[in-house]
């Protein structure tokens, strides 16, 4: 693996992980992404949920299978996709809370949302977990969803 | 008069805030702020300063949900910053953030991230999803909230 997990885990490496996630995320690096997370790392992107008429979906599960169509599918549709780091805080237990806002102009329909070409910015909250292997083994995300669809004029809450 | 949480842990001092939040002790709550803390609520557009900022925004939600209960599951303490996860539930029982009061049932997962400082909390930001907010309170529009 890389030079990052042959160093212990300390709140800086660990804020050194989650900071090298998302200048991958702004490359639109999903595997190099993936390859930071443990093979059986969570996912909660905790505002993502669709409402169905007998069950509801929701956006936890795994990194591998739930995390990564969800990523591939953002920087699909929103082909300049970005993220501005606005903190990154830490501790020695391997937990880091970062704000983060993400943006990007739409160019392909993301959920029910037609694309019009507009652009949107929203600040998200994440907290990681990176285990002792340097590893992220699990991801939760805050953001406030409602916030992205009216910036990109998609007016209807469902 | 000095306040038992300024002896404490800067964890301590959210857990406080977050119990006096439970139990819809206001002024207790606001208590353990800076009286110039900085608010910001994400999802209501909230970017303010100040003891009433804060008093406004836990007021409002009381307000609308006065059955209002507060499931803490994580608190996590990096730094000088201490993130509380919890999930917000409740009945509505009058307008809050534009929705009429229709008597829906709520439950929204939020995250509170708190900076502290000499004992008190110094900033809070609060994350949740007003989609997920608006879909448990009947709301079909974004640009008509108020009409059922």
């Amino acid at each position: 693996m890389t030079e990052l997990s042959q160093r212990p885990r300390t709140a800086e490496s660990a804020s050194a992980v989650v900071t090298e996630f998302f200048d991958r995320y702004r490359a639109h690096d999903i595997d190099g992404m993936t390859d930071l997370c443990s093979i059986n790392a969570d996912f909660s992107y905790v505002p993502v949920e669709i409402w169905g008429k007998q069950r509801v979906l929701r956006g936890d599960g795994k990194v591998c299978t739930v995390g990564k169509p969800l990523w591939t599918g953002l920087v699909t549709s929103f082909p300049n996709l970005s993220n501005t780091v606005q903190s990154i805080t830490s501790n020695d237990d391997g937990d880091v809370v970062a704000q983060v806002d993400i943006e990007g102009t739409q160019q392909l329909a993301w959920g029910l949302v037609a694309p019009a070409g507009r652009h949107y910015c929203e600040p998200h909250l994440f907290i990681f977990h990176v285990g002792a292997d340097l590893l992220i083994d699990g991801i939760t995300a805050y953001w406030n969803d409602a916030g992205i669809s009216q910036q990109l004029g998609h007016n209807e809450v469902d | 008069m000095t306040s038992p949480v300024l002896t404490g842990t800067l964890t301590q001092t959210v857990q406080a805030f977050l119990d006096a939040f439970a139990r819809h002790d206001i002024d207790a709550a606001v208590a353990l702020a800076d009286p110039q803390v900085t608010v910001t609520v994400h999802p209501l557009g909230v970017r303010d300063q100040g003891a009433d900022a804060l008093r406004a925004v836990l007021a409002d939600l009381v307000r609308g949900f006065p059955d209002l209960m507060i499931s803490v599951s994580r608190v996590i303490t990096t730094g000088d910053v201490v993130t509380a996860l919890f999930k917000a539930e409740g009945t509505q029982a009058a307008d809050y953030a534009g929705a009429i009061n229709q008597e829906k049932h709520l439950d929204v997962d939020q995250a509170w991230r708190f900076a502290t400082g000499s004992g008190l909390i110094t900033e809070i930001a609060a994350y949740w999803c007003q989609a997920q907010l608006y879909r448990r309170l009947a709301v079909k529009r974004y640009d008509e909230i108020a009409i059922a």
